[in-house]
């Protein structure tokens, strides 16, 4: 055991060791005796000059890596953004709009920005709305969210109210499937279910049989052997 | 060779809205009908269940309730929560007024017409006074939890009973209190059970409420004591709706399942004074839900939301077999929403938000009659037309030629010019078209594509001129001399260009000379809506005919009707020709045979011919397949002047 420990101290003296690993290694040992003072200092030396390099490195790749992720970041939120051409309609537009624009229709802008609280995005859609001809060539429409206020959702609330309780769970509807076989059932020519009649419609369930026989079988198979 | 070319025309894709609501009025025998894409349509009973009104849809405004008041007064409310009153004359929302509760489910008037109670999404009832050119609110009834899925009044004015969600109410209408809370049962079902909406009620004049909800069931409570008294499981899926008959002893109901049945008041026993609610008649009309019924004084009128409007005759209030005697079923608007340009045949279909436009498939080949020609070119669709914003075309017309499209919105009227050359379409829109002060409700080009006639309110036409390389002005218009005030809904131009004729709301039919452009005379009146004009090309008749199935035949230039017109009200038509349930959409004319007159209903087509004579009551009116096997000489004794197919199935327009 002893032996082992020395061979092993023997190893980390011939590598050259952090100070302070070594100086735990001393608190717990005696120190080595074949190490000359010089011969440590120097190794502790280049040991203490090599950790600073690797941490100024490892600093240095750090800020590398900062700086190269915010330039993604720019990269990215400039894609986002529209392009250059409409960024540079977008700054021109307003003095056009001006300029062009007969004295209602700019009272009419004044007053709806005015109205308006987040200026920003809303005057950009406002001119984009305005200079519908110029730059859209869809048949894209500008619209204000204020106009799709409480009332349309009082609305599209309502019209889930009815929906679901028209036609969701707990209805006790019959299904298209019952229906046709039921009436074909009825009808003085007699079919099968609709299910087995047209090839389209039960495929799930047809599926599910599939499997189950497959599986039924396979388990008689293994319980015969 | 036969003499027709037929053309089997598939591809019109029209699909009918389906029926939210019906409000019948039996005051003016007439039935309101509202569908879903927010179309409206009035059909007049008196005149045969002719549709006499229509108002076009919109996007966002769908009507949920409909009710008359205050005599004629027709007003709707939907769940974007306006209240709104529709102008009949003019055909469009005459104003709307916010309830300011959000959307609205129901509405009902009171017995005398003067007061509107409307249920909120908020729980409350608002009541609107009706005062003679708008509605006013005058106050709201307690507000209560949970929305108000329905309502009607007591037949005395004082109580209102309110159906909910699980419940029923019953309010005072002096006090806006709530006097009585009745609980409805929900479906037993698993380990939660599913609210029950009370989808419609009816208050009786005896105190009894009628419910009818989700769970299937149809119930009758006692409103003084809040009891139960009988309880009648319908159908296993919802009852959506009820109505009660004016003399209060038979109800209708609709069904999810599309099944509409009866309950009528009947004797226990015979001599017995006791009475009782007894489930009697079931009728299975409708493939899909019915979401309204009414019950007039002698049928049961349901709507579904399979576009299907019903009106089943009861027999035991009809004495004899009569024109009302008979099952009626309508899918189809009693309009025109197909056009033809005959020069370029081209066919123009009207759907609620876009116009298409196709050119018919060709043939080579010559066959015997009956045959079937092979088609060597098919049918080719050109154009689709979209228009823009949330109101649905109103009318749309293509020019003879196949040049001019128009359509017309309810605010707006659009025109497109259209060059067809060797296989490439191109359509330019005509920019300035003049701005007419209000809607257009008919279209029609003349038969030189010169002018484009507008029909539109108070008997008014216009007459607009189409310029060549895509425009167009206003020229004149005309104005008919009774100063009606009912839209004109009907137009027919001579194919000279001299004449035009134009019936309106009203029934009355106006010529204008159009060299004058001045009234130049009307046709009698006659008591029954006109549902086909046409002038012939030839000798300047125009021949009218009317929902009853009676046809006339009045000359232009002679300003009288014509003998042969006279002849046949002399003679009067065949029993079987005036029991038809369906009216005429359409007149045209044979240019090879002056004598005929082609008229076409939903079931069949009709070839008048004037020359041979009419027949009487003992021959039968369909004899066509039954002359076939006659020899020619034999046939030339039996023919009439009616010749009758009914081999197509659903014709919208020939």
């Amino acid at each position: 055991m002893t032996r082992r420990r020395r061979a092993m101290l023997e190893k980390e003296a011939a590598v050259p060791e952090p100070p302070a690993d070594a100086a735990a290694s001393s608190e717990e040992d005696e120190a080595p005796e074949e190490v000359t003072f010089e011969r440590a200092r120097a190794a502790a030396e280049t040991e203490r000059k090599r950790a600073g390099e690797t941490a100024r490195r490892d600093r240095e790749l750090l800020k590398e890596k900062r700086r190269r992720r915010e330039e993604l970041f720019k990269e990215q939120k400039k894609r986002k953004l529209l392009p250059e051409n409409v960024l540079e309609e977008l700054t021109s537009g307003p003095q056009i709009n001006n300029n062009n624009l007969s004295d209602t229709t700019k009272q009419g802008e004044n007053q709806e920005e005015s109205e308006n609280k987040n200026e920003e995005c809303n005057r950009g859609q406002d001119h984009e709305g305005k200079k519908q001809v110029v730059r859209l060539k869809g048949s894209y429409m500008a619209v204000r969210l204020k106009d799709h206020d409480l009332t349309s959702q009082h609305q599209k609330m309502a019209q889930d109210f009815i929906q679901s309780h028209l036609y969701g769970p707990g209805t006790n509807r019959t299904t298209a499937n019952q229906f046709f076989s039921f009436a074909n059932k009825k009808s003085p020519v007699k079919k099968a279910a609709v299910q087995f009649v047209n090839k389209s419609w039960g495929t799930e369930k047809k599926q599910k049989a599939k499997q189950f026989k497959k599986r039924w079988m396979s388990m008689k198979m293994v319980s015969s052997v | 060779m036969g003499e027709f070319q037929v053309h089997r025309v598939r591809f019109f894709a029209y699909v009918p809205a389906g029926i939210r609501c019906v409000a019948h009025s039996a005051r003016s025998a007439r039935l309101a009908l509202a569908r879903t894409d927010g179309a409206l349509e009035v059909y007049n009973f008196a005149a045969n269940y002719f549709q006499e009104k229509g108002i076009p849809g919109h996007e966002t405004r769908s009507a949920e309730a409909l009710c008359w008041a205050a005599g004629d007064r027709l007003f709707g409310a939907g769940l974007g929560g306006d209240i709104s009153e529709y102008d009949l004359e003019k055909l469009r929302v005459k104003y709307s007024l916010d309830g300011f509760g959000g959307p609205i489910w129901s509405m009902a008037a009171d017995p005398s017409g003067t007061q509107l109670a409307v249920g909120c999404e908020d729980g409350s009832v608002k009541l609107f006074q009706v005062l003679p050119d708008k509605i006013q609110f005058e106050r709201s009834l307690d507000r209560q939890k949970g929305r108000v899925m329905s309502l009607s009044w007591h037949p005395s004015g004082t109580r209102i009973a309110v159906g909910s969600i699980d419940l029923l109410r019953v309010f005072d209408v002096k006090s806006g209190h709530a006097i009585q809370r009745i609980l409805v049962d929900r479906r037993p079902q698993g380990l939660y059970s599913r609210e029950c909406v009370v989808w419609s009620v009816a208050f009786l004049s005896d105190g009894t409420i009628v419910s009818s909800d989700s769970v299937g069931k149809v119930q009758f409570w006692d409103s003084e004591k809040g009891t139960l008294l009988e309880t009648h499981p319908v159908s296993s899926s919802a009852v959506l709706c009820l109505a009660v008959s004016e003399g209060e002893d038979s109800i209708v109901v609709g069904t999810s399942e599309g099944a509409v049945h009866q309950f009528q008041l009947l004797l226990v026993k015979w001599g017995s004074a006791e009475r009782k609610w007894v489930r009697t008649k079931p009728f299975q009309h409708h493939t899909h839900d019915v979401r309204a019924v009414a019950h007039s004084a002698t049928a049961l009128i349901s709507g579904g939301l399979d576009a299907q409007l019903v009106i089943r005759p009861l027999m035991e209030r009809i004495d004899g077999k009569g024109y009302d005697a008979a099952l009626r079923k309508f899918t189809f608007p009693h309009r025109r929403l197909v056009s033809c340009a005959k020069k370029a045949g081209l066919l123009l279909f009207q759907f609620p938000q876009h116009l298409e436009l196709w050119r018919l498939g060709a043939t080579n080949s010559a066959g015997k009659d009956g045959d079937i020609l092979p088609v060597s070119r098919a049918p080719e669709h050109l154009l689709q037309l979209k228009s823009k914003g949330p109101e649905h075309i109103c009318c749309s017309c293509i020019s003879l030629c196949g040049s001019w499209i128009a359509y017309s919105t309810a605010s707006r009227l659009h025109l497109h010019r259209v060059h067809l050359e060797n296989g490439s379409v191109s359509v330019k829109r005509v920019s300035k078209v003049p701005k007419l002060l209000c809607s257009a409700h008919q279209l029609l080009c003349s038969a030189d594509s010169t002018s484009l006639f507008v029909a539109s309110d108070q008997g008014a036409v216009h007459v607009l001129k189409l310029l060549e390389p895509g425009g167009c002005g206003h020229l004149q218009t005309l104005r008919p001399n009774s100063g009606s005030a009912e839209a004109v809904y009907l137009l027919a131009a001579s194919a000279d260009g001299d004449w035009l004729a134009a019936a309106g709301g009203d029934w009355e039919i106006n010529i204008y000379s159009l060299r004058h452009f001045k009234p130049h005379c009307t046709v009698p009146a006659y008591n029954c809506a006109v549902t086909a004009l046409a002038i012939h090309p030839v000798t300047n008749n125009l021949v009218i005919t009317h929902s009853d199935q009676q046809v006339f035949e009045f000359s232009i230039p002679d300003r009288e009707y014509t003998t042969w017109s006279r002849k046949v009200q002399q003679h009067g038509l065949h029993k079987g020709w005036l029991e038809r349930d369906t009216p005429i959409t359409h007149i045209t004319f044979n240019p090879k045979q002056p004598a005929h007159i082609l008229l076409h209903d939903t079931h069949m087509f009709c070839i008048l011919d004037k020359s041979l004579p009419l027949p009487d009551d003992a021959t039968p009116l369909m004899n066509q397949t039954s002359l076939k096997q006659l020899s020619e000489k034999a046939r030339r004794g039996h023919a009439h002047a009616f010749k009758i197919c009914k081999k197509y199935q659903v014709r919208v327009l020939m």
